[in-house]
């Protein structure tokens, strides 16, 4: 019995596993490709069925006038803005999630479940109509098509997940802890950073990944706040996108701008593991 | 003395998000009351006139809400349980656990604009790999161009796109579970699965529903997705609301009226998150034994 | 028509033959881009441009995506910068997103790119904030050489507004190794008792898109089918269905109006005429390719370029990915005007006239334009000039890539794509020929609608017919939900601003020489 749930288990990690790089895999097949073997119906293995050609990845080298699509400068641009923001919100996101955690708010009728659903509920709306006042925003403060305006815009897209993220992973360390920590002397700036925080790594961890992933893949506001000077990654690459869509060019470009998340992805998984190590220390 | 430190570790954050959001939420209100589009470019003041168009002549906005809570409900559904499935596998005891929880991870890190080109080449009826495989088996379907097939495809990208999301937050929350649970229930004779239903799943029902609410809120925002692959089509099959005033707003340029939508939309979001988390909460705690 | 053709020839020759003898060389030399014809005397030659100096100035563009559009733009403005000194900064977007970049900041006051690439169909919506182009530039021998459809096109109201860089049209596209093909035509005639040939009507391009609908009539291993049509709901699909209207609907018989009835503003997307062809076109879904139904663009260009299918009908791009050099089927296409139809419907008489009719639709295309708040217009209008400049032009449409398409009554000589490009002789005779009919040679033609809010009721047409594609409706009721749509934006937007726009265009339809 034992085995066969064994079995079970290797047989839906694998398929899942085929699953998941299905894509990247006819992703990287398809970079290797021309206008021809495309066209002519779908084909898989280099040499095999198909004459492989570089097109596809010198194009995300080469500058526009030579058909291609300089994916470098922005490549960096979207690490400064992703990491800064990413910092900030975590930062000011967990300081904020601590309290709403440990104490009592209450501005009124607005109680700490409404704060924390405040910060959440800052992901609802689409952000289609938000471009307009967004750009008369930062033209105002002269902060258009620059690393620091983006930042700006971007904690507001991500301090909310760090918010709605430690929240809960706060609510799972026992106030015992926090209460232990006082009794000893501490004031509670060093009993959060001293004691909390280090049982809250996984939550860190995680929350700091998903701030990471969401400003990484955002398109939307960079794309309408950003001009010459600061370009991101995800609008340099829809540069590609003309009405003739290069499947090979674009498959190399999915592929590179997946890569630097894999580094935090190994990070992550790293701290996820220690995590547990150090929570079950208490 | 207390009174100050609490403070201190709220408003930082609550303050300089309120300081970036305070105008364009504002301005976004004034929009909703102005009839501005591509023409008339200014804020004039014309009540409530966008709000009465949306409820009294538009079907077709409250059709996407429709379409947009069949894509939400299904999805999330489909991520979490898979999401949890998963963790639940890479948890202990497999082989090559890291490199699974790692490969696990990687679709969520994907930019959704780049990475559904590439899905709808996968789908391409003609050219993709998908329908080429299928024809082994001799059978072939329209995932992009059937309407009710269509909106399979676009379910598929976004259970692929967003069920690492659900994986690492179940993964973090089963990894921070306190063992002594665990032990107790052991040495009650509880096997797997009674550990499961009595111990794991409710410790995890904090996180679970935080998970939930996130991806219902994301997940409506659905986008890219539906851009890329169908337009919204064929004919209106896969548009959503989010969709819909993207056209309103962006392609028409009716701002004044996206902005109502927008709002509109808002309003009932939250109304139905509150809900949902209220039966999430019973749902969840009501396994405790 | 060749009498034309000639009277064409001559200068260009003459020209070209003036050109390399005299600063050809020298940047030829150092612009290898215009290898072909040397360096082309006028007010904005490399020579000229490189009198002037921009040392120290930026130049912002904003431009389509790479290759198409994209590239020549960031190829000229290396050029350009090379040449006068000055920076230029050229960003580049995907199609659907031109209009929202540029009209973001435009409509918040700002006017962050000098120059704004789009559709010309922009115009009227971009209007309050673009530069007109000055006299000094209209009155260009370069621009004096452009079609009068293409300067009507980027001008408004008798104000050139937007800087003609390309032309484009809709035209019907075939695959002369069925067509022509001896064999093919027998077979076709044994089974169905009609001749093969180029389609005269949408009938008969459907049924014989229909008869060589799936299976392999070009022995390459793979199923054909018969038509490749943008029908994905998108940006441009409604383009599409207009291509397929207006032989049923543009009467000549009855002025004033084709989209609307000019005096009423009822509009008129929901007569006889455009139900005939939004029927004719969910027929289409039986003889598209898997999944045509959801073709955008680039999709068409890589089926019918790739040889699946018999017809396509609308911008260029097909053609010239078909007669690429990497082809399969180089040499192998033909083109033709669109088909018509044996009846048109007459709104004045409520009746369908029994007549043959044909009409081009004068279909928008690339466009540049310089920004009224930008603080270089000079620069900018200069560097429009060098783009569009005979050198480059002449280079930029050989090279198909670039989606530069001739709009110049000097473009259209067959031996530019003999020589440069390979072209098959015949095939590219027939091509200069189409086209040039079509700009110079009709009377009767449909123009782009251009008024204000234009997107909203081409969105309204892209979800009506888009829905009758699918099948959610019957082509009356979608279309009959269009018009009602088109009803409440005249309301929204205001029935006679669009009236003062319209007819504009109507009289341009209406008033042909």
């Amino acid at each position: 019995m034992r085995s066969f749930y064994t079995t079970l288990k290797y047989l839906a990690v694998t398929l899942w596993t085929i699953f998941v790089i299905g894509p990247f895999l006819w992703a990287l097949s398809t970079s290797f490709k021309d206008f021809n073997s495309v066209t002519s119906g779908a084909k898989y293995i280099p040499w095999a069925q198909f004459e492989p050609t570089l097109d596809g990845w010198r194009v995300l080298t080469k500058t526009s006038a030579e058909g291609g699509v300089d994916i470098i400068e922005p490549f960096f641009n979207s690490l400064t803005v992703t990491g800064l923001a990413s910092l900030i919100s975590i930062v000011l996101g967990t300081l904020a999630a601590y309290a709403l955690s440990r104490y009592q708010f209450k501005f009124g009728f607005v109680k700490n479940n409404d704060i924390t659903f405040f910060f959440i509920s800052q992901r609802i709306m689409p952000p289609v109509v938000l471009a307009l006042p967004f750009f008369i925003l930062l033209s105002n403060f002269g902060l258009l098509d620059s690393i620091l305006g983006l930042i700006i815009v971007y904690i507001v897209l991500l301090m909310p997940i760090a918010v709605w993220i430690m929240v809960d992973f706060f609510n799972k360390v026992p106030r015992e802890i926090d209460e232990t920590a006082l009794v000893d002397g501490c004031n509670p700036f060093e009993a959060f950073f001293q004691v909390v925080l280090p049982n809250s790594i996984p939550g860190l961890v995680v929350a700091g990944m998903f701030c990471l992933i969401f400003g990484w893949t955002d398109f939307f506001f960079s794309f309408f706040l950003t001009f010459t000077e600061v370009q991101l990654l995800p609008v340099r690459i829809v540069a590609l996108n003309s009405s003739i869509t290069p499947w090979w060019s674009l498959s190399a470009a999915a592929l590179v701008s997946v890569a630097p998340l894999l580094l935090v992805a190994f990070i992550v998984e790293r701290f996820l593991s220690k995590g547990n190590l150090s929570g079950a220390l208490k | 003395m207390r009174f100050g430190h609490k403070y201190a570790f709220l408003l930082p954050g609550l303050l300089v998000l309120i300081a970036i959001l305070i105008f364009p939420i504002l301005f976004t209100v004034r929009l909703s009351l102005s009839g501005w589009n591509s023409y008339n470019p200014n804020l004039d003041f014309v009540g409530i006139k966008n709000y009465i168009r949306l409820f009294t002549s538009d079907a077709r906005f409250w059709e996407a809400f429709f379409r947009l809570s069949f894509f939400s409900f299904t999805t999330v559904f489909l991520q979490y349980v898979l999401g949890f499935g998963l963790a639940l596998l890479v948890w202990k005891d497999i082989l090559f656990k890291r490199f699974f929880r790692v490969l696990f991870l990687i679709p969520m890190m994907t930019t959704p604009v780049i990475m559904t080109v590439i899905w709808k080449t996968v789908f391409h009826e003609s050219l993709g790999p998908v329908n080429d495989l299928l024809s082994y088996v001799g059978v072939s379907y329209n995932w992009l161009s059937d309407p009710v097939v269509s909106k399979f495809t676009v379910i598929i990208v976004e259970v692929w796109q967003w069920t690492p999301f659900m994986f690492l937050l179940l993964l973090a929350g089963l990894l921070s579970l306190p063992k002594e649970a665990f032990l107790a229930a052991s040495i009650d004779g509880a096997g797997p699965i009674r550990k499961f239903i009595y111990v794991t799943f409710p410790l995890m029902a904090p996180i679970s529903i935080g998970a939930i609410i996130i991806r219902l809120i994301e997940a409506s925002k659905i986008m890219d997705t539906i851009y890329v692959l169908t337009s919204g089509g064929p004919g209106t099959s896969t548009e959503t609301t989010s969709f819909y005033i993207f056209i309103k707003g962006l392609r028409e340029f009716q701002f004044g009226y996206a902005a109502a939508m927008s709002f509109t939309y808002l309003i009932i979001m939250i109304i139905s998150l509150t809900v949902i988390v209220n039966v999430l909460v019973r749902v969840f705690n009501g396994r405790n034994s | 028509m060749k009498q034309r053709l000639r009277h064409y020839i001559m200068p260009l020759a003459v020209t070209l033959g003036a050109a390399s003898t005299a600063s050809g060389d020298q940047w030829s030399d150092q612009f290898p881009h215009i290898a072909n014809t040397g360096d082309i005397a006028g007010e904005c030659s490399y020579e000229s441009m490189s009198q002037k100096d921009y040392s120290g100035r930026t130049l912002t563009i904003n431009t389509h995506a790479v290759p198409v559009m994209g590239e020549p733009t960031a190829l000229h403005a290396e050029s350009f910068a090379a040449l006068t000194g000055a920076t230029v900064d050229v960003i580049h977007t995907p199609a659907g997103d031109l209009y929202s970049k540029a009209m973001i900041p435009f409509q918040a006051g700002q006017a962050p790119y000098d120059i704004v690439f789009g559709f010309s169909n922009f115009i009227r919506d971009w209007l309050p904030y673009l530069e007109p182009v000055p006299e000094y530039y209209v009155n260009m021998r370069q621009m004096q050489d452009v079609t009068q459809s293409h300067i009507d096109v980027n001008s408004w109201d008798g104000q050139m507004v937007q800087f003609p860089i390309d032309g484009d049209r809709h035209y019907l596209k075939y695959r002369k190794d069925v067509i022509d093909n001896p064999e093919m035509q027998a077979k076709y005639l044994a089974d169905t008792g009609n001749e093969l040939r180029v389609p005269q009507t949408w009938k008969e391009y459907a049924e014989m898109a229909s008869y060589f609908n799936g299976w392999d009539w070009d022995n390459d291993g793979e199923l054909e089918y018969g038509s490749a049509e943008v029908m994905k709901k998108d940006d441009l699909m409604y383009a599409a269905f207009f291509s397929r209207s207006v032989a049923y609907s543009k009467n000549p018989r009855t002025e004033g109006g084709f989209f609307f009835d000019l005096e009423t503003m009822e509009p008129l997307i929901n007569n006889p005429g455009f139900v005939e062809a939004l029927t004719d076109w969910v027929e289409a879904t039986s003889y598209v390719p898997p999944g045509g139904i959801n073709f955008g663009l680039g999709d068409e260009i890589n089926s019918f370029g790739g040889g699946q299918t018999l017809f396509s009908f609308s911008w260029d791009d097909a053609f010239v990915a078909a007669m690429e050099d990497t082809s399969p089927i180089k040499n192998q296409v033909g083109v033709a005007p669109l088909p018509g139809a044996d009846r048109v419907w007459n709104r004045d008489t409520g009746a369908w006239d029994d007549t043959y009719n044909q009409a081009p639709y004068i279909v928008w295309g690339w466009t540049a334009a310089v920004a009224k708040k930008s603080k270089n217009h000079e620069m900018a209008f200069d560097y429009l000039c060098f783009f569009a400049n005979d050198a480059n032009h002449q280079a930029d449409i050989a090279i198909g890539r670039f989606g530069v398409n001739p709009f110049k009554k000097s473009d259209f000589v067959p031996e530019i794509y003999v020589e440069r490009q390979g072209w098959d002789p015949q095939i590219a005779q027939e091509y200069s020929e189409t086209l040039l009919d079509m700009e110079e040679g009709s009377t009767n033609r449909v123009f782009p609608l251009r008024v204000p809010g234009v997107f909203e009721f081409t969105s309204a047409v892209a979800t009506g017919t888009s829905k009758a594609l699918a099948g959610q409706l019957s082509p009356q009721e979608a279309l009959d939900e269009v018009a009602a749509e088109w009803e409440a934006i005249l309301d929204r937007v205001g029935r006679d601003n669009v009236r003062d726009a319209y007819a504009i265009g109507v009289a341009l339809e209406d008033n042909l020489r």
